[in-house]
């Protein structure tokens, strides 16, 4: 048979599967966030867009705004203290360079509640930290670490650093080193030499590292549930709530509806101009 | 001031470009004149970078190295080191409800991988070789799920099998996690296909292959390292995975990391240390057989595919 | 019908540390089965994992929401007469408000809401549901992560009915529970660790959970029980058998079990809950001697303030209210 037919019989399966497994779950989720219920629970399907009205209630306005600010600290701090292990282990890590990116990423390879777990273990009021503290005689009563705010985005930034650490890595790597030595001798300073050498290149993984942290973190419940507070709550943590708590289907539709379309928008940006920046480097 | 002789200008100072006219701000290393803030630059000698680099390991280990550490205490406790125990993996593989979690999680993602990697494979055959308006919204297709939020993944299986009526149980993670797991192997061994040759295909088929042939005899070897490279990252993810498996577990066995996250809430003992440390040797094999393997079949250019170094 | 006996592991599905697990031990040797526990954090969430397709034995529903179930056909019928140990409880479960002739369900615990504290750390608390934006524990507060008792504390201290769907009311209560965020370290159910571990200094709590605590720290003494003098939620809870339920047998074995007067006293001994078992009169008698607080008696049920099962859309009204809380 030709080689067109042959390729869609292989193709089938796998579309099929997700046409009936993700595709159609997505056109439920939409189809119930446009729906009510009725007293036992059910979903019941009608047209009530003020559901979406609800997830742009003035009320829910801060859970919004924090979870997307929580997720662009996360992808500052992310940046900051990644670009510079990425950077370091792709020019200065020789024949070492796959045994220092592995076990840069080894850590991560933990499950991310288990890490959480032991963030939590070691800062609270009766952990190791804390323990010092005291001991130290810093403080009386021990600092409360846990059940703020930035302890959320420390265990953000903790569950996805790798995450922007191993694109930069790959783009860091791609560089050649005598670029850098041209760079040097041709714009005279390092800071020069960042900007119109190394940060172009990097610039791909840049990008690509930001997006890869900042989509996961803003849909991310089990941080703020297990690290923060009172005023912690996320847009995760509302979603969670309302499938497994509150049974209110619809609005935790309507809510997962209103946060990928968000996240749908970042990504296609990103997208386009990573499609853009190929072809300019291409021509 | 003057033109840079007065100024101990650090390890570069034999630097040609110091020595130019630039003015006085470039000739102070930055080290100097910044404030320490943690951005890399450009540095000849990477002291900062490496000192950087160490304090980054020491925080990324030392929490692991702590849940390792405790989970072999001989007390309860999280914060004092009493003494040597394995009294908490005894715990772990004595409960019959820890150890039936177990055994779940590795079903899971066993099954998982086996199905993934399949459909993955063949997805990717499609999408590299069709020419078709179907098959460019399948690649879009393929290409959301890996841009979906887990949250989003995880209540939209819910609703599904909710609304079918489909009661929740070990089937059910599976089927979602074959789900999410299928584009990661198709991008993965999409890459290393396009980068095939395809002479000798070709040449297969002149001399009277047929297609299954071909692609059993000649693209399935070239593909293998990508395939089990995918089937082992299927394989982690899924053995991992809360997320998605907490929006569509049973009650009975739940997949080890949703105990795990159960007991973090409803009641906390070094036993999760024992846990967490287990999973974390799991993980570590199979990411060693991971690059191993390639080594151990002479194809070291897989390697680099693993590490995204490979510009297919 | 079902039969009491037994058909299988038990899917228990309760709130953490509500029952002597020294007796769920004894019940699994006894059977010779396992029982399996699953826990909920409040009623709410129990009811979603049941409508997620969760399948369970038995659990335990408030009487509000044991109305509520009942209404919804989702427990099944209890046959009473094959029980050996029904008639050690007290005769006002008969025919209990939520029940009719106690058909579907069977007392588990008496209870009521109050706030917990250290007084060793503490020494201001002033009778009121107010102490619970003390000042001075700013930081180590936390709140029942429960819309119904959440809403209680505000609407009891403001003099309203406590299951007022008044909007303006409701209003008033939520502002003072969002006035209270600042100062809450967080909302939890998990009392029991909070409290133990040094974590809370003020506790939005249950009873039975202040002797729970006592059995934990170093100093009992310096753990007290405060009954707001604006009034106070008290209620019960009952065993109940859904109607998805797998193993309905085993469950039956299980409350027959637990209702036996000698089971229903070591339970209160560990557990700090009056059961409405005459078995553990001495017990809990005991229990309370020191602290009348924690005394829960059927004249309360019976004058006290009850939750009540709200139609649908007032329980909207209450859960969107303490949503709102909670994402302020």
């Amino acid at each position: 048979m030709s080689e067109n037919r042959f390729a869609h019989l292989l193709l089938a399966p796998a579309g099929l599967w997700l046409a009936l497994l993700f595709a159609v779950p997505l056109g439920i989720v939409v189809a119930v966030s446009l729906g009510t219920t009725d007293p036992i629970y059910q979903a019941v399907y009608g047209w009530h867009p003020e559901n979406y009205a609800d997830v742009f209630d003035p009320l829910f306005t801060p859970v919004l705004l924090r979870s997307v600010g929580f997720a662009l600290a996360t992808v500052v701090l992310c940046l900051l203290i990644g670009y510079p292990i990425a950077y370091y282990i792709a020019r200065f890590g020789g024949r070492w360079k796959t045994l220092l990116i592995a076990l840069v990423v080894l850590p991560f390879l933990v499950n991310y509640l288990v890490r959480t777990y032991a963030w939590v273990a070691i800062l609270s009021d009766e952990g190791l930290v804390n323990g010092i503290v005291t001991d130290a005689g810093l403080s009386e009563n021990g600092v409360r670490f846990l059940n703020t705010p930035w302890a959320v985005i420390g265990g953000l930034v903790y569950g996805y650093l790798a995450f922007m650490i191993l694109p930069l890595y790959a783009a860091l790597d791609r560089m050649d080193p005598a670029l850098i030595e041209a760079g040097k001798d041709l714009y005279g300073s390092r800071w020069q030499t960042f900007w119109h050498v190394t940060w172009p290149a990097a610039f791909q993984g840049v990008a690509a590292g930001c997006v890869l942290v900042f989509l996961p973190a803003v849909g991310d419940f089990i941080s703020a549930q297990l690290l923060g507070g009172a005023d912690t709550y996320m847009v995760g943590n509302l979603i969670q709530q309302q499938f497994l708590e509150a049974a209110n289907w619809p609005f935790g539709a309507a809510l997962t509806i209103v946060m990928m379309a968000f996240l749908l928008i970042w990504l296609s940006i990103y997208l386009r101009s990573a499609a853009r920046a190929s072809r300019e480097a291409t021509a | 001031m003057g033109e840079g002789a007065e100024f101990d200008v650090g390890p570069s100072a034999n630097r040609g470009d110091l020595v130019s006219t630039e003015g006085w701000a470039e000739r102070v290393p930055l080290a100097r004149r910044r404030p320490r803030r943690r951005r890399g630059r450009d540095f000849d000698r990477p002291v900062f970078l490496r000192v950087f680099f160490i304090v980054f390991m020491f925080f990324t280990f030392a929490p692991i190295v702590i849940v390792a550490l405790f989970s072999f205490n001989s007390t309860p406790s999280l914060q004092n080191f009493t003494g040597f125990s394995t009294q908490w993996y005894d715990e772990f593989f004595s409960n019959v409800g820890l150890r039936e979690s177990l055994v779940a999680s590795i079903e899971i993602a066993l099954v998982t991988m086996v199905v993934a990697t399949v459909l993955g494979t063949t997805l990717a055959f499609g999408l590299v070789r069709a020419r078709s308006r179907l098959a460019q919204s399948s690649n879009v297709l393929m290409l959301i799920p890996l841009v979906t939020p887990e949250i989003v993944a995880g209540t939209s299986a819910l609703l599904l099998f909710a609304q079918i009526g489909i009661d929740l149980s070990l089937l059910t993670i599976m089927i979602a996690h074959i789900t999410f797991s299928i584009s990661f192997v198709t991008v993965i061994v999409r890459a290393r296909l396009s980068a095939l040759n395809r002479e000798v295909e070709e040449a297969a088929l002149d001399l009277g292959a047929t297609r299954m042939q071909t692609l059993r005899l000649i693209v399935l070897p070239a593909l293998w390292p990508a395939i089990i490279a995918s089937a082992l990252l299927i394989f982690a993810l899924s053995f991992d995975d809360f997320v998605i498996s907490f929006f569509t577990t049973g009650e009975s066995p739940t997949p080890l990391p949703v105990q795990i996250y159960s007991s973090i809430r409803f009641g906390v003992t070094p036993t999760i240390n024992a846990i967490g440390t287990s999973m974390l040797v799991i993980s570590f094999l199979i990411l060693a057989v991971a690059v191993a393997l390639p080594r151990l079949l002479g194809r070291r250019e897989e390697e680099n595919v693993l590490i995204g170094r490979e510009t297919a | 019908m079902i039969e009491p006996k037994v058909d299988g592991d038990l899917y228990y599905f309760n709130y953490s540390q509500y029952i002597n697990p020294g007796l769920v031990k004894e019940f699994e040797k006894k059977y010779d089965v396992r029982v399996i526990q699953s826990y909920f954090d409040a009623m709410e969430p129990m009811l979603a994992k049941l409508r997620a397709g969760n399948t369970y034995d038995v659990i335990f529903p408030t009487a509000e929401y044991v109305q509520r179930l009942i209404q919804q056909e989702q427990i099944l019928r209890i046959p009473r007469d094959k029980l050996e140990n029904l008639d050690n409880i007290y005769s006002y479960f008969d025919d209990p408000w939520y029940d009719p002739d106690s058909a579907h369900s069977v007392p588990y615990s008496l209870y009521i809401t109050g706030i917990g504290y250290r007084a060793d750390v503490i020494d201001n608390m002033t009778g009121s549901w107010n102490d619970l934006g003390n000042e001075e524990a700013a930081g180590r507060i936390y709140m029942l992560d429960d819309y119904q008792e959440a809403l209680a504390a505000g609407n009891l201290l403001h003099g309203f009915d406590m299951n007022t769907v008044v909007e303006s009311e409701l209003e008033q209560t939520k502002e003072w529970l969002i006035g209270l965020k600042p100062l809450l370290r967080g909302y939890s159910v998990d009392t029991i660790t909070n409290m133990s571990s040094g974590n809370a200094w003020i506790e939005h709590l249950w009873n039975g959970d202040i002797i729970n605590i006592r059995y934990r720290v170093d100093d009992p003494d310096t753990i007290q029980f405060q009954k707001c003098s604006e009034g106070f939620p008290v209620g019960s809870d009952a065993f109940c058998i859904p109607v998805n339920a797998e193993h309905p047998g085993t469950a039956l074995k299980f409350i027959d079990f637990m209702c036996d007067p000698k089971n229903a006293a070591r339970n209160v001994n560990w557990n700090g809950y009056p059961m409405p078992n005459r078995g553990q009169d001495q017990t809990f008698a005991d229990l309370a001697k020191d602290d009348p607080n924690i005394v829960v008696t059927i004249d309360d049920l019976e004058g006290g303030d009850q939750f009540a099962n709200l139609p649908q859309e007032d329980r909207e009204l209450w859960t969107n209210t303490f949503l709102e809380v909670k994402a302020s």
